[in-house]
């Protein structure tokens, strides 16, 4: 959270979710002031264009896995019936991203105004902010922020539009990492454990008491309001290089400047880390990036120029996911951040899948035993078969994101786990 | 089903890895077999048991061992694979530990499984702080897989000297008087002691008393027991017991490879490789029990065995070295009841829990041919004359005689699933459902009746060496009792380690220790003209593909340790 | 023959065999996850496997389970537990205290989550998950007989999220209920022996 005060969010013109005169916190009146209560008020005069506009504005999930917006919406929206959930997911625990908790903490308005468009658009009349409480004091001044919207005569507007009161509310989350995947979501809020559930049914289908429930990110919310406001050539003219609209990028690792970055979705990645985090720490030279999560493919310097957006990245095998970027020098141990990467994995596993638990903790193990320099060839066989058998295992994709870092790190520094190995 | 009636005999194949090698006979198909078990056999013939020992049992044949030629016992006879391992030359050399770390202990266990843990127990009990190493983890021995049950003399209708008797005369009356009362005196002691660990037992229908089964070769029921899985019971409790002990220490993955001594000539400790450093590690003690169980994976005579992974003679061949004197080690039990066919479980035991229970033994012509509750010898030396006279049972090349269930199930409905759940367990590994098939068993090697000679509290010929459990000889004579290894391992693992804790008291840990016995020990292999290129102890048996030298580095090993192959 | 993928290593093995058989012949050094080679009751051969065209991985004891074509394999280590309370045989010796021990010797007991992860890695199909409820709700003798065939392999220990290590619990309830076991003829007999009224006369 430090890094959030720092000079960083002075860059322009990119910011439109942090832009100084949105950090208003709890305060509705300030958030008024700022231009909100507009996208609402379009929404409310025209319902029924509200996903088309999403659509035209090319809004993907900002969770991680960047799926078009306006199609999620659009499932929820054909379900019938007016018993429908529209859930802000602001469980935020991966390690190495923190931007929900900055949006949520700081300029919460524009979040639950996003999640009460949404709910006109897909006719739902229940509204979850599902916050972390682990996260000092962001569900408390959610909560503030809740009530004051309660207050405001234009849920009453809502109401009449949706045919019934509208309730809003915001519910701790679990706080697990777990409890961030749709499904456990859905448990959590059922008031069970959040144990992510098979898919399908899919939430849009059958979700909370087997309503259909719209689950998003905070951030893809967040952005909703002003692209009502705006319009959709106004977001997309927001990116670059054809990517539309902008993203938070939570930068960590040996960087001068770690912080969180709000640039356009698909600034480079050597411009996010020379030019917003101030280069490599100490004159470092640069090694990785482990990306979102940390469950994605690793970018090495053969990436540097790879635009951070969501095609671009996986066009060269990898996922922007969260838009974590965890930044390694040469001199760090890339076999011991996997290691500590795996254990925070075994560590949040569920428990549902034995193969996800035991496989991860089997992994852990192997990579703890190269890293401690006892490792043998054999041991790393064991952890390629690892990789191989595991992915699938799993009712989430849990293991396959321990897996991929793991396969991902021995394909592109296979040499340094071999340097590691005992003789 | 074909009608019994004269049938061309299917000649077993030389060749066969199921055959055994003095025999030469045919055998009746199995098919032919089952039609002729259709029919309730006639009792079977008493057997005149030392013609039938002489002539059929393993270690009677023509070349199933020869004389040592070394050592404190040079002269006495034990099998030629088990001679090769007692008579070879040392793992490792001053050179190999002297960078080694050193570690320090009052007593030193060496073996993981029933008896290792009674002996750590009983010498953190007396205050003693206890390291206990062991070739694969804690608990993953024999003690874990017995079946049938431990012997203590508790019925009223049973005593002390009816448990006495019946040991040395089930041991060809080859046991130590003093051991055999020993074991039966303090065995009700070890009963009582088991139960304080957490040991359960089966209680019998009043529900006041210890449920108790018949052994082969007892006078009355004297096998107490857990279901059929006693072994199971005692191994896991006991583990618990030493694992969350503070005062104990257990090494995984950590074998034995040579003992230490002082100028005195006195165990000091031993050297330790582990398999998680790939390193070795001295430890230094002030007394040392060795608890390393037998020898199956030797596969003596060829035989299956139904041995874990382990039983490779380690501690025989440390002992032996260092100057203990052995006994009865030409002596092997065979139990009868291994599975003979599939192929893939053959050597794997049958409790002998079924015949205790009535199953009967028949041969390829449905006939009984043995009191199937005589001692384990003469069953299995029965069997193996079955087999080598032409009446034994082949299925898919494999060899046996039939262990009639579907015969016990119909005389005792529903047995099966209650008592025998190993059994099923087996048989349904095997793809067979016992109650309507029998199982086609053979002898499989199953335990090491001598071993190092030890006085009753487990002490042997060499100051600061205890054993106990199966590494021991002298209880069990030239023939264990079913009942009675569990038994030993408690008695004497108790006593050992009492004795041990006393001793190292005494003496404070540590102290000077050295590998000064590998010189003299090669200088008597090089004066009785024996090689040195072969090393032992074996610590893994060849199936297993260890190579200590590519272990203890990985980038240059070219080619496998020089371990001796059984 | 058949072909199976083990810890990194392509092999040939008969049909017909076992996992842990098809790894000896693989050429795998057998010293770890290995013991009893086939009886399924040291619990050391844990692993993972998949079967050729399987959606999951699943959890066994390769000495009890039949290679099959296809089939990966790997083997998991003897995993050290979270560090478990000490306890000796005197926890046990009082049998109206030791629901109270168990509950302090096993504080995450009393956590169940309920995901079931622990039945679904038992090896043995054993209620595991049923079996620490009735530890926790001070049924001993229910939990004592559904761990009855446990063979400690800890795989239930390992799936656990939070650290439960249910093998244990079982393994705790049994000892406390055995440890008050009192056989009338186990105690006639201890008198008879303390009092000299039955010995052994030795004969040579």
């Amino acid at each position: 959270m430090d890094a959030l005060t720092r000079d960083q969010l002075a860059i322009e013109p990119a910011r439109v979710l942090t832009a100084p005169d949105l950090l208003v916190g709890s305060s509705l009146p300030g958030w008024h002031a700022a231009g909100g209560g507009i996208g609402l008020r379009r929404a409310l005069e025209d319902r029924a264009g509200i996903i088309g506009v999403l659509e035209r504005a090319g809004l993907r999930g900002l969770g991680g896995a960047g799926f078009p917006t306006h199609r999620k919406w659009e499932a929820v929206a054909a379900q019938p019936g007016p018993e429908k959930v529209v859930v802000c997911n602001g469980n935020e625990d991966e390690p190495g991203t923190f931007k929900d908790r900055f949006l949520l903490g700081r300029t919460p308005h524009q979040v639950i105004e996003g999640a009460l468009i949404a709910a006109l658009a897909v006719g739902a009349r229940q509204v979850v902010m599902y916050v972390n409480p682990h996260l000092g004091s962001v569900l408390p001044t959610v909560a503030e922020a809740v009530a004051a919207w309660r207050a405001d005569p234009v849920l009453l507007e809502l109401a009449a539009a949706l045919g019934g009161p509208v309730t809003l509310e915001a519910r701790a989350s679990s706080g697990r990492y777990i409890g961030g995947e749709e499904t456990a979501v859905v448990a959590w809020l059922e008031g069970s454990f959040p144990f992510p559930r098979r898919k399908p049914p899919f939430p849009a289908e059958s979700g909370v008491h087997g309503k259909p429930t719209l689950i998003n990110n905070a951030e893809t919310l967040a952005h909703v309001p002003h692209i009502l406001r705006h319009g959709a050539a106004w977001f997309r003219s927001r990116g670059r290089g054809g990517a539309p609209g902008t993203k938070l990028f939570s930068l960590s690792g040996d960087v001068q400047r770690p912080g969180l970055y709000e640039l356009p979705m698909g600034t480079p990645l050597a411009e996010l880390i020379e030019e917003h985090g101030g280069g490599m720490l100490m004159g470092r030279a640069f090694k990785a990036v482990f990306t979102g999560g940390p469950s994605n493919t690793l970018l090495t310097a053969d990436h540097l120029d790879v635009p951070l957006d969501f095609d671009s990245v996986r066009a060269r095998g990898s996922r922007l996911g969260t838009g974590a970027m965890i930044v390694v020098s040469e001199g760090t141990s890339i076999p011991r951040r996997v290691t500590e990467f795996v254990e925070f994995f075994a560590e949040s596993s569920c428990g549902q899948c034995p193969p996800c638990k035991t496989g991860t903790y089997q992994l852990a193990t192997l990579l703890h035993r190269i890293d401690s320099g006892h490792g043998t060839r054999a041991d790393l066989d064991s952890i390629r078969q690892l990789c191989g058998l595991l992915p699938g295992s799993g009712r989430c994709g849990l293991i396959d994101g321990a897996v991929t870092v793991v396969a991902s790190s021995l394909e592109r520094f296979g040499a340094e786990y071999e340097s590691m190995l005992r003789g | 089903m074909s009608a019994p009636g004269p049938m061309p005999p299917t000649a077993i194949q030389r060749t066969d890895a199921t055959a055994i090698r003095w025999i030469d006979a045919t055998a009746i198909r199995w098919i032919d077999a089952l039609a002729a078990c259709a029919a309730a056999p006639a009792d079977p013939p008493a057997p005149d048991a030392p013609a039938l020992l002489r002539r059929w049992h393993p270690d009677a044949q023509p070349n199933a061992t020869e004389p040592l030629r070394v050592g404190a016992s040079a002269g006495m006879r034990c099998p030629p694979a088990l001679a090769a391992l007692l008579q070879a030359n040392t793992l490792i050399d001053d050179v190999d530990v002297a960078g080694a770390a050193v570690v320090e202990t009052d007593v030193l266990v060496i073996g993981g499984g029933g008896g290792g843990c009674v002996a750590a127990l009983t010498a953190v009990a007396a205050g003693r702080k206890v390291l206990v190493v062991t070739k694969f983890g804690l608990g993953d021995s024999n003690t874990v897989m017995a079946e049938g049950g431990i012997q203590a003399a508790v019925g009223a209708e049973d005593s002390l000297q009816a448990h006495y008797d019946d040991t040395l005369a089930g041991g060809q009356r080859a046991g130590d008087p003093t051991l055999v009362r020993t074991l039966v005196s303090e065995g009700p002691a070890a009963i009582r002691w088991l139960i304080g660990q957490g040991m359960t037992f089966d209680l019998d229908e009043s529900g006041h008393n210890l449920r108790r089964k018949r052994a082969g070769g007892t006078s009355v029921p004297r096998i107490l027991s857990t279901r059929d899985v006693t072994g199971l019971e005692l191994m896991r409790v006991l583990r618990e017991a030493t694992l969350l002990r503070p005062g104990i220490t257990v090494w995984n993955r950590s074998p034995a490879v040579e003992l230490l001594s002082d100028a005195a000539g006195r165990c000091r400790g031993a050297v330790i490789y582990s398999l998680y450093l790939h390193r070795f590690v001295t430890v230094r003690a002030g007394a040392v029990i060795l608890t390393t169980g037998g020898a199956g994976r030797l596969h003596i005579n060829d035989f299956p065995t139904s041995n874990h992974l382990g039983a490779t003679a380690d501690g025989l061949v440390l002992a032996y070295r260092l100057g203990a004197t052995l006994r009865e080690v030409d002596s092997f039990q065979y139990h009868p009841t291994g599975v003979a066919w599939p192929r893939a479980l053959r050597g794997q035991l049958i409790s002998e829990a079924a015949r205790s229970l009535g199953a009967q033994l028949r041969n390829g012509r449905g006939e009984r041919f043995v009191p199937e509750l005589s001692p384990r010898d003469v069953v299995a030396a029965a069997m193996l004359r079955e087999i080598g006279e032409g009446r034994g049972v082949e299925r898919d090349g494999c060899v046996g005689v039939l262990l009639d269930t579907p015969g016990l199930e119909r005389a005792r409905p529903g047995v099966l699933a209650q008592s025998l759940v190993s059994l099923g367990h087996v048989a349904h590994k095997s793809g067979v459902d016992p109650v309507r098939e029998p199982m086609l068993v053979c002898p499989t090697l199953h335990y090491q009746n001598g071993g190092i000679a030890i006085a009753a509290d487990g002490a042997t010929g060499v100051p600061g060496l205890f054993c106990a459990g199966e590494v021991a000889g002298g209880i069990h004579g030239r023939n264990r009792l079913m009942g009675n290894a569990l038994l030993e391992l408690v008695v004497f693992g108790r006593r050992a380690g009492a004795a041990a804790a006393g001793l190292a008291q005494a003496a404070g840990p540590g102290g000077r220790a050295n590998l000064d016995h590998v010189q003299d020990w090669r200088r008597a292999l090089v004066a009785a003209g024996l090689p040195l290129d072969a090393r032992a102890p074996l610590l893994f048996p060849e199936i297993a593909n260890f190579d200590l030298t590519a272990d203890r580095a990985p980038h240059r090993a070219p080619h496998r340790a020089a371990a001796v192959a059984a | 023959m058949i072909g199976v993928e083990i810890d990194g290593r392509s092999a040939q093995a008969p049909e017909g065999t076992t996992v842990l058989l098809a790894a000896a012949a693989a050429g795998l050094p057998l010293t770890g996850n290995v013991g009893c080679m086939g009886q399924g009751v040291c619990g050391a051969c844990r692993a993972l496997v998949r079967r050729d065209g399987a959606a999951t991985a699943e959890t066994v004891l390769a000495c009890e389970t039949r290679a099959e074509d296809g089939m990966r394999v790997s083997f998991l280590d003897r995993f050290t537990l979270p560090r478990q309370a000490p306890y000796d045989e005197t926890a046990l010796a009082d049998g109206w205290a030791a629901y109270e021990r168990m509950l302090e010797l096993f504080p995450n007991a009393q956590n169940c989550r309920h995901c079931s992860g622990c039945d679904r890695a038992c090896p043995k199909g054993l209620s595991v998950q049923t079996g620490v409820m009735q530890a926790t709700s001070g049924d001993f003798g229910a939990a004592a007989e559904t761990f009855a065939l446990c063979v400690m392999c800890n795989l239930c220990a390992a799936a656990c999220p939070e650290s439960i290590a249910p093998n244990h619990v079982g393994l705790f309830a049994r000892r406390a209920l055995a440890a008050s076991q009192r056989p009338t003829d186990l105690i006639r007999r201890l008198h008879q022996i303390v009092t000299g009224a039955m010995a052994v006369e030795t004969t040579p």
